[in-house]
């Protein structure tokens, strides 16, 4: 006859909570789960902060040139940026034609990263001395010539801190945006906690966020080595 | 009255006193001017009357007391102190600034405002229109005067001014040095003045010491003085080698004896009495002659390049 | 247009929003009640300094729901929970901005103040403080919208909050719960930086906006 203090052990193992981290699990999924969020991710944040630069820099440099544009641009930039980003993938996937899905994430990624980028594109643009540019004109580079060869060029490292920041920020978004289908490991944290199982929030969690610091820090390293003058400073 | 006794100063982790063994005394009412190269020290050395700095050996004595006698923020408030980049408080008023020492004195609001209105004329400013704007309004040199005031505000024995007028230009600059000079005439402060500037410090100094790199006081005297007998190549070098003509920039030819003009007073060159000799001396050389005529209570004097000559080897405190 | 008016109506509507702001406010409160008096600490020490700024910039890289959902392993649901996360997240840009602010008072205004009596403290509240303030505030202003923002998170670890509409409109498939959501999280994220905005105008010092005009 079996043993009914061993039984109820048995049974009451069988209903434990689940450990914090299942390694086993991690281990189990890797390939097919984690890596394509990983990945998935990337790709999600890549693209916004590409199709946000491209929006962002002609921008940017047109409105140094005419700064009367520069006031309803930051506001409206600024609006987009004031918004939750729960509350803006509501409005947008409210819209007829825009389904849940990885567009209107990568829509309100690029959508959050305006502001910053266009504001430090022509902050770094302003910090090109104006006797700089006036020499440039001097030895006969046309205006053209002068914005790629000599303003964009020194006002590279203002430029790569705002896309740090747009960066960091749009791969701390991109995991809110699984929410709505949108992928990425927005979605291991969300399962994980609709399943009430730790191991997948914890891994979604640091994971994201590792993301995140390692984009920071590669990003800041470029910004230090295109200041060559500033890595020398003491602080 | 200020005594510095051995004071040396040491930094802790290095060998190297940036301060050694000074010893000399600023009379009362006196200005005395430090000076000297990058280096000798002479911004700390004022920087331990106020024990802003601590001095790590010998001491300091104001009126025979050491000056660790009370508590540093106690001293301070006795003590008026202005900077060269000037350090107004940008978030006051200038009333607000100037009034800054009394007000930690516990003065009462009144003679505050008063004591205020009185300084802002002292330094050249008028109150009504100055008392209640803030620094970023003001110009540099406007900015500096307030420095001033500020400084004098509670009335203090001393005063310790580290190259004051030295964020202005240097037409502003002559001015401001002009215009204090003619107030310490009737405030007559004990007054450390450090500079690095050996044309200020014979303009302003009623002494001077010269300190050299590593904080060692070469020679400590009066500006005519060291400009006639430099005690050292050093020195010598640091004054400039146009020290003669230097020590004659500080005389007015109208304050020295000259042999009566008779007859010759003609064709010769006319000198202002209020010229320095070293300006009479440029005149008298650019007309091409050897001698000059100065007018004095309706008097003619000659003025020759002899007497120039001997007057420069004279030992001579006129200014004492 | 009139359905979403209908939302607002609704009993829990003041109810969802007096949490999120609740939640918000006091997680702001509490951040400011950490990171002010420990940055005020570090503030001479160099290594002090060091520490603030790279906390507060590894703070700001990490996702917002990834705190959120880090918490609620080992904290559960609810709205302490969540109160926990958000504190946490508001705490590093009060205090860069707190160390910076300090840190960037011109060296020969301190000076002077020391130079003419002013004891430690006094030179702290009455000089650099005052003057520290736009970028101290500029900080808590920082700090108060992405608070607000990321409360709307709050409803997935059963914080409560504005965000239960929006998620309840995504599950219903009902636009207009939807739509009310989504506009009350905005209309309050704005009206919190327009507010934060006009506080931190109001505690800049006239004589620091005089010198901001003028470029000095």
């Amino acid at each position: 006859m079996a043993n009914p203090a061993l039984t109820l052990l048995q049974d009451l193992s069988s209903i434990e909570d689940p450990k914090l981290i299942e390694w086993d699990w991690i281990s189990d999924n890797f390939w097919e789960d984690i890596v394509p969020a990983i990945q998935g991710h990337i790709f999600l944040s890549f693209v916004s902060v590409a199709i946000a630069l491209m929006i962002s820099l002609p921008t940017g440099v047109l409105v140094s040139r005419y700064r009367k544009a520069y006031p309803p641009v930051t506001f409206v930039t600024g609006l987009l940026y004031s918004i939750p980003s729960l509350a803006l993938f509501g409005i947008l996937i409210s819209v007829p034609g825009i389904t849940i899905g990885p567009t209107p994430v990568i829509i309100a990624l690029v959508a959050y990263s305006l502001l910053i980028l266009i504001r430090n594109t022509v902050a770094g643009l302003d910090a090109v001395p104006a006797e700089t540019i006036d020499a440039a004109r001097g030895m006969g580079l046309t205006n053209r010539q002068i914005l790629f060869r000599v303003e964009l060029p020194l006002a590279l490292p203002v430029i790569v801190a705002g896309i740090r920041i747009a960066t960091v920020t749009i791969i701390g978004i991109a995991t809110i945006g699984a929410y709505i289908a949108g992928g990425g490991l927005g979605k291991m944290i969300f399962d994980g906690i609709n399943r009430s199982f730790p191991t997948m929030i914890i891994t979604g969690a640091v994971l994201a966020t590792a993301l995140a610091i390692i984009a920071d820090l590669s990003l800041l390293g470029l910004e230090r080595y295109l200041r060559p003058w500033a890595r020398r400073r003491k602080t | 009255m200020i005594e510095f006794r051995q004071v040396s100063k040491t930094y802790p982790g290095s060998d190297n006193p940036v301060v050694r063994d000074l010893s000399f005394e600023v009379p009362e009412g006196e200005i005395c001017v430090l000076v000297g190269p990058s280096g000798c020290g002479k911004t700390t050395t004022m920087r331990m009357v106020n024990r802003l700095i601590e001095i790590t050996e010998g001491e300091i004595l104001i009126d025979g007391e050491p000056n660790t006698a009370m508590s540093a923020t106690r001293l301070r408030r006795k003590i008026g102190y202005a900077i060269q980049q000037i350090g107004l408080f940008p978030h006051r008023t200038i009333a607000d600034n100037i009034g800054t020492v009394p007000h930690l004195l516990g003065w009462n609001k009144g003679r505050i405002r008063d004591r205020v209105d009185e300084l802002l004329e002292l330094v050249g400013l008028s109150p009504e229109e100055y008392r209640d704007r803030y620094p970023a309004e003001l110009s540099g040199g406007q900015q500096q005067r307030v420095g001033v005031a500020r400084a004098l505000a509670a009335d203090p024995p001393i005063m310790l001014m580290d190259e004051p007028f030295g964020a202005v230009d240097p037409i502003t600059r002559e001015r401001l040095q002009d215009e204090f000079l003619r107030i310490q005439e009737d405030i007559k402060k004990t007054i450390v003045f450090v500079t690095h500037d050996i044309d200020e410090a014979i303009k302003m100094g009623n002494k001077i010491a010269i300190l050299k790199q590593g904080g060692i006081l070469a020679q400590y005297d009066t500006p005519e003085t060291i400009l006639a007998y430099p005690n050292s190549e050093f020195v010598a070098s640091f004054v400039g080698t146009d020290r003669i003509l230097k020590r004659l920039s500080l005389v007015r030819v109208g304050d020295i004896r000259l042999e009566p003009a008779n007859g010759e007073a003609e064709d010769l060159p006319r000198i202002d009495g209020n010229l320095s000799v070293r300006d009479a001396l440029s005149e008298i050389i650019g007309s091409g002659s050897t001698k000059g005529v100065v007018e004095r209570d309706g008097e003619k004097g000659l003025l020759t390049i002899d007497t120039i000559e001997k007057l420069s080897r004279a030992r001579d405190d006129s200014r004492g | 247009m009139s359905g979403i008016l209908d939302v607002f109506r609704r009993p829990d509507f003041f109810e969802l929003l007096w949490q999120h702001i609740l939640l918000s406010a006091a997680a702001l409160l509490i951040a400011v009640a950490i990171a002010l008096p420990v940055a005020l600490a570090i503030r001479n020490t160099s290594l002090g300094a060091a520490l603030a700024v790279n906390i507060g910039n590894i703070g700001r890289a990490v996702p917002s729901l990834a705190i959120l959902a880090l918490c609620q392993p080992f904290l559960g649901f609810g709205f302490d929970t969540a109160l926990v996360a958000l504190t946490a997240l508001a705490i590093p840009p009060i205090l860069i901005n707190t160390s910076t602010g300090l840190r960037e008072v011109r060296r020969d205004i301190i000076d002077a103040a020391r130079g003419m009596g002013l004891s430690g403290s006094q030179v702290l509240s009455r000089i650099q403080l005052p003057i520290a303030a736009p970028v101290i505030f500029a900080g808590i202003r920082t700090s108060a919208v992405q608070v607000v923002a990321s409360a709307t998170l709050a409803t997935f670890i059963g914080g409560g909050g504005l965000g239960e509409l929006i998620v309840e409109g995504t599950q219903l498939n009902n636009t207009t719960i939807l739509l009310a959501g989504s506009f009350s999280v905005a209309v309050l994220a704005i009206l919190t930086e327009v507010g934060f905005g006009a506080l931190e105008m109001a505690m800049t010092p006239k004589g620091l906006k005089i010198a901001q005009k003028r470029g000095r």
